[in-house]
């Protein structure tokens, strides 16, 4: 856990509103160690999709720092973006499964994208979206099917596949699970704890502790556009240090307290009755 | 797309529609049974078997005329929107890509463009450049532009701001292989529902021009200006207008369901398209020609 794939210090990023500025982040910082995974919480607007995206060079940083790789990106231009992202050092999983893929596009031409546009030759590509395709567990058969004759849980694998095609160091999973129904939402999990082993560092954003607290090594807390805690993930489950930490952890739902609930609902209806 | 648009029945008789015309377009000055241009002493004579379709003012052969009119009449609906094609379509999509200076100047250059009157505007650039079907034509291609660049425009907008586009952009592509990969395949459908449209529109304005005298000099023979010459002796054949008005009519129909039938078969991209019709200032006197 020596080498960090990505370093963030003191990220500002304002945005421009009509009448004054808006702050997505301050002074934000966040490090991610080869292998690492961090979890990235916060409510909608704390400024954690802004995060990814400045790190993904989609968003231009007021002030700070951002280092991937060993290598300073954040005077980079837009040249030098597109030679960094044709590395495919860092991928992003988008939100929606069935949006980020092109609905007019067969599943083997969205995976292999990436590496067509890296210049790799359209063979080679291919075998390597085979290779992906068993990683993430799903029929080669499906490669000349279009996203729409999909289930969800198969168009999510088929966007993390996508996103490990290019081999990346760090992959952002943006809410990757919020998507899909608990059935699915407990295989894709596991399947990304398995992916986990294999080596490659994970961010994963959500709004749901619940979803990120089995996983993560650690848990970064974004609460109006400041990182409020960053530790590892049993010490902000366990003894949450900041007063939003502590409210997340209490409502997150269990079937424990849903029983709770339920028998206090019961008990008041039998004294109304 | 066109074996779906062939499913659906309006779209095979809006292409049976169109490939006569255009087949009349290609061989009909060919087949015309007599000269059209040919002057007889049987003036204003009734439908017979000389004369399928009667003669005109001057005794000429009504059939002949309309057959060898067709040519020119396509060609000029041709020509408009492959004008429109390049000067809108393409600056559409590219608006969204070349930056904030292209975008402003090419909006601006639009919103000019709605503002002119159509009809008078081809009249008067005809007067500027010369009588003539492509010098017309040219004119009413610009001034169709603005629906092609605000169609291809939106489309590309859709699609910019959509996720797998963004994933295309993380993985390093250019605006070349985007537009290519992503964007094209969603901007045709809509376009070419207005293209279908906008050939409809392009028959009727031919044939108002040809019908008001203008880009053709007399003698050659047209649909709108045959359709005037008749109009001029109703009295005399009460019944004459009828067929350059019929051959006008299903041509610019079979475009309107042509368009209709790519609608249904590209499915929601080009829906909203069909309720916002071309502007077209010159809309009711061109439709009592």
């Amino acid at each position: 856990m020596s080498e960090k794939v990505l370093d963030v210090s003191g990220l500002d990023v304002h945005y421009r509103r009509r009448g004054g500025r808006l702050h997505a982040l301050r002074s934000a910082s966040l490090s991610v160690a080869a292998g690492e995974t961090v979890g990235v919480i916060g409510e909608t607007g704390s400024g954690k999709s802004t995060l990814a995206r400045t790190v993904l060079g989609l968003v231009r940083p007021t002030a700070g720092r951002i280092t991937i790789a060993g290598q300073e990106v954040t005077g980079f231009s837009g040249r030098q973006w597109k030679a960094l992202r044709r590395q495919g050092i860092v991928q992003y999983v988008f939100q929606d499964p069935l949006r980020s893929l092109d609905p007019d596009l067969t599943v083997a031409s969205s995976l292999v994208e990436p590496l067509l546009i890296q210049g790799i030759r359209a063979a080679d590509a291919r075998t390597r979206a085979l290779a992906v395709l068993d990683r993430v567990g799903l029929d080669p058969e499906l490669l000349d099917r279009l996203p729409g004759e999909l289930s969800g849980g198969q168009r999510q694998r088929i966007v993390v596949a996508r996103a490990l095609i290019t081999d990346p160091r760090l992959v952002i999973l943006d809410e990757p699970v919020s998507a899909l129904d608990s059935a699915n939402r407990v295989r894709a999990l596991e399947f990304l704890r398995q992916l986990r082993l294999g080596g490659t560092a994970l961010v994963f954003i959500s709004h749901d502790l619940g979803s990120v607290a089995g996983i993560a090594d650690r848990i970064a807390v974004l609460y109006q556009g400041e990182v409020v805690e960053d530790r590892p993930a049993r010490d902000v489950v366990v003894n949450p240090s900041h007063e939003y930490s502590r409210l997340l952890v209490r409502s997150a739902p269990t079937l424990a307290s849903a029983a709770r609930h339920r028998a206090a609902l019961n008990g008041k209806a039998v004294t109304t009755v | 797309m066109l074996r779906r648009v062939l499913g659906l029945g309006a779209g095979r008789v809006a292409l049976g529609v169109l490939l006569t015309v255009v087949l009349l377009a290609i061989f009909g000055p060919l087949v015309a049974p007599q000269d059209p241009l040919a002057t007889s002493t049987d003036l204003l004579a009734a439908p017979s078997a000389h004369h399928w379709l009667g003669t005109d003012y001057l005794g000429r052969d009504v059939l002949s005329r309309l057959l060898a009119g067709s040519r020119l009449s396509v060609l000029g609906a041709v020509e408009v929107v492959a004008m429109a094609l390049v000067v809108g379509a393409v600056p559409g999509v590219l608006s969204v890509y070349l930056g904030r200076a292209f975008e402003w100047v090419t909006l601006r250059l639009v919103d000019t463009l709605i503002a002119l009157p159509f009809l008078v505007f081809a009249v008067a650039v005809t007067a500027l450049l010369g009588n003539g079907i492509p010098q017309a034509m040219f004119v009413v291609g610009l001034l169709v532009s603005p629906l092609f660049y605000r169609v291809a425009r939106a489309a590309t907008l859709a699609v910019a701001r959509s996720p797998y586009v963004e994933a295309a952009v993380i993985a390093g592509a250019s605006v070349a292989w985007i537009v290519r990969k992503h964007v094209w395949g969603k901007v045709l459908p809509p376009i070419a529902v207005a293209l279908a449209q906008t050939t409809g529109v392009g028959f009727v304005v031919v044939a108002s021009l040809t019908f008001l005298g203008i880009g053709v000099r007399p003698p050659a023979p047209t649909w709108g200006g045959v359709l005037a010459a008749d109009l001029g002796f109703l009295s005399y054949q009460p019944y004459a207008p009828l067929a350059p008005i019929v051959l006008i009519m299903a041509t610019v129909w079979a475009c309107n369901l042509l368009a209709d039938a790519l609608r249904d078969a590209s499915g929601v991209a080009g829906r909203a398209l069909v309720l916002r019709r071309p502007r077209f200032s010159g809309g009711s006197r061109v439709k009592e020609a």
